[in-house]
């Protein structure tokens, strides 16, 4: 009887995974993101803003027929916040799921550990990092179409030298990929706008008391203090500052725009004079002139997005859209047969570098093979905010 | 240095402190009786700090609040104790430190699926001013701060020196053979001191959160800390808690103040690991006196 019943269970194991494995031969016939997003951990909440700008843009051309009559599909997991788990991930997705292109739309730290991945198996990798440090390091078959440091400082430093009138200045760095970026770039980029860093502190994501760094900069001859952080610490950096009575004009980063900061920190944030902050023109397109070419992009994708979700993009969001239209681009032009997995990759990683002049929701791009960043200094879509009354506003 | 700093630093250090003493207080009271450390210590005051923001928010007066989230946290301790500690009381302390890490997971994934992975912050208790004393700032939750931290530390020694119930707790790590044939319950006094600990944790929770923002995902790191507070100074000994937690917070101030160039955060852990180096088990503890 046992027997019996062991041999009919084999039989039938057998005859489901011939069924199973039949389905995976079925051929392909859309071509498949893989996407990491942070969905938990402490990037969690820019990784859901980043999703769904994907998913937007995913929906969008899917809508619209697909790719040269191709669709698109969005296989996603997710990296929990953690680089480990990212390599991980994106190899399953490279050797299970047999995705076409690779992409991260996160932060740095996460992008950065699945670079090696994709160059290993030969796969197109589109990756998010707020930072220009690795752009030499992408390899062949990675591409970074994102901002730059070097667009938030010189947007940054304009502002503040001309309409501030300010020339020393304080730098307050988190220690993290992120602050890498600015701790390279501020010292490289200040000289030629007659500005000084005349005090240097740092601060770890998760920090509880920033007083004593905050004090160095207190008793410095700085006249303002450039936070530069992803982390909610450098929004309560902002907190302590005002409330150890600080009343230096202080600026920061794209991250600190995240509208669950301004809930918690709003009221520090307007404290006279309110905080300054560089951010891409998106964020704010409503109040754009309309002389601006860029109103127009970003009114498309801005309404797009408040009529699929009912609340307004993120600026991860943005990110998150912006990576998918290039990739659409790159699809559109490679032509790529998505049955043929290993020459649809081929063809798909050439077209990404021959992107030319593709003008995007925060910045335009021309790839080659010496430069997989490609963005185009003069067409930046940066712009300084500052905030009031719980609002984001357009400095002149 | 300017003498400004320098007093900024002593108050951070004290702030900081404080904090850590507060969190090794709960290691000390689950350790000095049962000697398994409790790595779930620090989802006890995640769960204290995020309870008391959703209370508070719901319009429930400050005091209620806490007292709510302290109670609802004791007894998640007391859980901890009956439901996965008890019936593995035969197995070795290192599988029950395992055990409290898987309890420590499970909380964090449940604060996760209730509260999202947003920051939630609560204002200055009573909404206390930050007060400017010689050029240097107190924060208004500061004070707080030290002060509960005070009354605790206070609390435990009356507690396990004056009281029939705390020396029976103490005897029970001390001698446990002999506590047993005294009368008293080993068990009972264990699930006293895992409800104790939980409650202990969530006051340090509430007491942080106005301070440091809390989310589901802070009681891991939150438990590294306290732990290396508590092991620097001593954990068998109370003593040995408030100064390994001082002397831990003391370090990150100094460091964070006068250590260009951001390499504090290598510098503070690296000089706890020497001090481990020469007094691995504890400042406090002497040969023959653990």
């Amino acid at each position: 009887m046992t027997k019996r019943l062991v041999f009919i269970l084999t039989v039938a194991v057998i005859v489901i995974g011939g069924l199973v494995s039949c389905k995976g031969a079925e051929p392909v016939t859309s071509y498949k993101i893989g996407t990491l997003v942070a969905q938990t951990g402490n990037y969690a909440g820019l990784g859901l803003q980043s999703l769904e700008g994907m998913q937007l843009i995913v929906d969008k051309i899917n809508d619209g027929g697909g790719i040269n009559g191709i669709p698109v599909e969005l296989v996603v997991y997710d990296d929990k916040s953690e680089a480990t788990e990212a390599a991980l991930a994106a190899k399953k997705l490279i050797e299970v799921d047999r995705v076409h292109v690779l992409l991260t739309g996160t932060t740095t730290s996460l992008s950065m550990s699945i670079v090696p991945v994709g160059n290993e198996a030969e796969i197109p990798t589109v990756i998010l990092t707020g930072t220009s440090l690795f752009d030499s390091e992408l390899g062949y078959w990675v591409f970074r179409p994102a901002g730059a440091e070097t667009d938030y400082i010189v947007t940054t430093l304009n502002y503040i030298s001309q309409n501030l009138d300010i020339s020393k200045y304080a730098i307050l760095i988190e220690n993290s990929g992120y602050g890498q970026g600015g701790k390279v770039f501020l010292p490289q980029v200040s000289p030629s706008y007659n500005m000084t860093i005349v005090e240097e502190q740092y601060f770890d994501p998760g920090a509880t008391d920033l007083t004593p760094q905050l004090t160095n900069i207190k008793n410095s001859e700085a006249e303002a203090i450039y936070i530069w952080g992803s982390s909610p610490t450098a929004a309560m950096a902002i907190k302590q500052a005002r409330e150890m009575g600080i009343s230096l004009p202080i600026i920061v980063t794209p991250p600190q725009l995240d509208p669950r900061l301004l809930e918690s920190f709003g009221q520090y944030y307007e404290m006279e004079p309110s905080v300054i902050a560089v951010t891409a023109k998106m964020d704010v397109w409503e109040q754009l002139p309309d002389s601006d070419p860029a109103k127009a992009i970003c009114r498309e994708f801005a309404e797009l997005y408040t009529a699929q979700y009912g609340h307004p993009a993120a600026m991860w969001s943005v990110f998150g859209g912006q990576l998918i239209q290039f990739i659409e681009d790159g699809l559109k032009r490679s032509g790529a047969d998505p049955a043929n997995l290993e020459e649809a990759r081929m063809k798909i990683r050439d077209a990404f570098e021959t992107t030319t002049d593709l003008d995007l929701l925060v910045g335009a791009y021309t790839m080659s093979p010496e430069d997989h960043f490609g963005i185009i200094p003069e067409k930046t879509k940066m712009t300084m905010v500052t905030f009031k009354d719980g609002q984001v506003v357009l400095l002149p | 240095m300017d003498y400004s700093v320098a007093l900024q630093i002593f108050f951070s250090g004290l702030n900081l402190g404080s904090i850590y003493t507060a969190l090794g207080l709960g290691f000390f009271v689950v350790y000095s009786v049962t000697r398994v450390l409790n790595l779930a210590q620090g989802e006890f005051v995640m769960l204290g700090g995020m309870l008391t923001v959703s209370f508070y928010t719901m319009g429930i007066p400050l005091v209620p609040s806490i007292l709510l989230a302290v109670v609802i946290t004791a007894l998640a301790g007391a859980g901890l104790y009956r439901f996965i500690i008890y019936p593995a009381r035969k197995s070795s302390d290192v599988t029950k430190v395992f055990l409290t890490l898987g309890f420590a997971f499970v909380i964090e994934g449940i604060a996760l699926r209730v509260w999202g992975w947003e920051f939630r912050s609560l204002p200055a208790f009573f909404n206390t001013p930050s007060i400017q004393l010689w050029e240097a700032t107190i924060f208004g939750q500061t004070p707080w701060v030290i002060g509960v931290t005070l009354l605790m530390v206070v609390g435990l020694f009356l507690f396990f020196g004056r009281t029939i119930q705390g020396k029976a707790l103490r005897a029970c790590a001390n001698e446990p053979l002999g506590a047993r044939m005294m009368g008293i319950s080993i068990e009972r006094m264990a699930l006293f001191s895992f409800t104790m600990a939980a409650g202990l944790g969530a006051v340090v929770g509430t007491l942080i959160t106005p301070l440091t923002m809390t989310s589901y995902s802070m009681g891991l790191p939150l438990t590294a800390k306290g732990v290396l507070a508590a092991f620097v100074g001593g954990i068998t000994r109370a003593e040995g808690v408030i100064l390994g937690g001082l002397i831990f917070g003391m370090i990150e101030a100094i460091t964070a103040g006068l250590i260009p160039g951001g390499y504090h955060s290598v510098i503070a852990p690296a000089i706890l690991v020497l001090i481990f180096l020469f007094r691995c088990r504890g400042i406090l503890v002497i040969a023959g006196r653990g």
